[in-house]
């Protein structure tokens, strides 16, 4: 089941004005703490984190929202996803991401499949795309689509599902479940 | 007795060590009379250097000090859209003629003197400069349009530093300008000075030792600026000074940092300030300024 989260709306609440704009760590924290509260009475395997309607993203709320988000400790089984995120929203979040090296998925809005923001290695990053672009596969088959050997096709992926961007099941890693 | 500050005829980030170095020791103990009548020009970070002296003495509880008006009426007139005397008054015993602000400041003011008191404050600057940035950066400056939302973080960014390491409340002044003696094309300023606790002493408890005999000031903006250390042990702190060095690199915009008795500058190619100057005149909490000019022709 998806959940998506409206991170706009949750804003207005939180600020209780109409500002679009993300920013300074104390709104990023209480909207984290909303967002965290919402996840707790659901029980999604997926949640949408929906910035269609934020206008601006700075530094500190990407970090307090999305960094301290995937550092908490979220139910093993849960998804979170990014959507509706501008270029200089990915690239506030890349940047936080990448400092704590952390990872999110990202889809874009429309058409496209989902994007990694943050750290990730470069084969766990091929990997990725790959199980999103083939579907289901065990890292026998990830290894000869990639022309890599098994170890390395392995470590890709079980790097990729403690990051929780990829959704092991016995012997397959199945892409997010976003549709 | 009363001790006369001369403020200098252009005050800007340059000539702000002759105003600072007319307080003596801080706080001076005389009353003081901050001479501006000679004054031609001031930047943002020169009219908020100006409020922040008035703040510290506030702070320090001495008597309020005076301030004696331009005697150039263009000059006046530029101070007043810009908000300075709006908020001077509160600061300062106003001696001569202060013209009524317009209704409307002049377009090359993007955000006027603004005070930083709380988060909520920083939620009102980003507000207010959203629209006029994209005018100035983009169709001025030859930016292209994401380089005004990365404006708005920089600024955001570097408000939040007064709110979260200061100790106390702030400034902020956002203009455009020809910045024509250093580089000879429009440029926007923004402008962030606060009166609290500097650098130094924001950082001492959990940097200075690892510092050792080097620890003070100029150290201390090192830490902060170069290797994007933060007093909170929280890691991800310390990033927003680290982005927005990444943003000016990419646009050859400038950040300086004044804080104590130093100046730490990352200097693009177009300037010839020395990256860090130490052992300045005192001067109270922490001056930022940041100079985005415009592009050439060709695409970056």
């Amino acid at each position: 089941m998806i959940q998506t989260i409206r991170i706009g709306h949750l804003l207005r609440e939180t600020v209780t004005t109409p500002y679009r704009n993300l920013v300074t760590r104390p709104t990023g924290a209480a909207v984290r703490d909303r967002i965290q509260q919402t996840l707790a009475c659901s029980d999604c395997l997926t949640a949408f984190l929906d910035f269609s309607d934020i206008e601006l993203l700075d530094l500190s709320c990407a970090d307090e929202i999305v960094a301290k988000l995937l550092l908490a400790d979220a139910p093993p089984a849960r998804f979170v996803v990014l959507r509706g995120l501008r270029e200089d929203q990915h690239e506030a979040i890349e940047h936080v991401l990448t400092h704590h090296r952390l990872a999110v998925a990202a889809v874009p809005q429309g058409d496209g499949g989902p994007r990694l923001l943050g750290w990730v290695t470069s084969d766990a990053r091929s990997a990725f795309a790959c199980i999103c672009d083939r579907g289901p596969m065990g890292t026998g088959e990830l290894a000869h689509t990639l022309g890599w050997s098994e170890p390395r096709a392995a470590e890709a992926a079980d790097a990729l599902a403690l990051h929780r961007l990829v959704r092991p099941d016995g012997a397959l890693y199945h892409p997010l479940p976003i549709a | 007795m009363t001790r006369v500050i001369e403020v200098p005829a252009h005050l800007d980030d340059r000539s702000f060590d002759q105003f600072a170095a007319g307080f003596g020791t801080w706080p001076p103990e005389e009353r003081l009379l901050v001479d501006a009548r000679g004054a031609q020009w001031a930047s943002p970070y020169g009219l908020i250097g100006m409020l922040t002296a008035g703040q510290a003495l506030a702070e320090a509880k001495r008597e309020r000090p005076l301030l004696t008006v331009p005697a150039s009426d263009e000059v006046k007139r530029y101070w007043a859209r810009a908000g300075f005397f709006r908020h001077a008054a509160e600061l300062f015993e106003l001696h001569g003629r202060v013209p009524k602000a317009a209704v409307t400041g002049p377009s090359d003011v993007l955000l006027d003197v603004t005070p930083v008191r709380a988060t909520e404050d920083v939620h009102e600057v980003v507000e207010k400069i959203s629209q006029g940035a994209s005018r100035i950066l983009h169709g001025e400056l030859g930016l292209e349009m994401k380089a005004t939302l990365r404006f708005s973080m920089a600024l955001s960014e570097a408000c939040q530093n007064i709110v979260e390491h200061a100790g106390t409340s702030g400034w902020v002044a956002v203009q455009a300008y020809t910045f024509r003696r250093r580089l000879g094309r429009r440029v926007v300023v923004i402008a962030v000075s606060d009166a609290g606790i500097g650098f130094r002493r924001s950082l001492e408890s959990t940097h200075a030792k690892r510092f050792g005999e080097r620890w003070g000031d100029g150290a201390a903006l090192e830490a902060a600026l170069v290797q994007g250390v933060s007093r909170f042990r929280d890691p991800g702190r310390g990033q927003g000074l680290a982005f927005i060095k990444r943003f000016l690199d990419q646009w050859q915009g400038k950040i300086s940092i004044r804080s104590g008795t130093a100046r730490l500058a990352i200097v693009p190619p177009w300037d010839e300030d020395v990256p860090l100057s130490d052992h300045l005149p005192f001067f109270p909490g922490a001056q930022v300024q940041i100079i985005i000019p415009a592009q050439d022709a060709e695409p970056r």
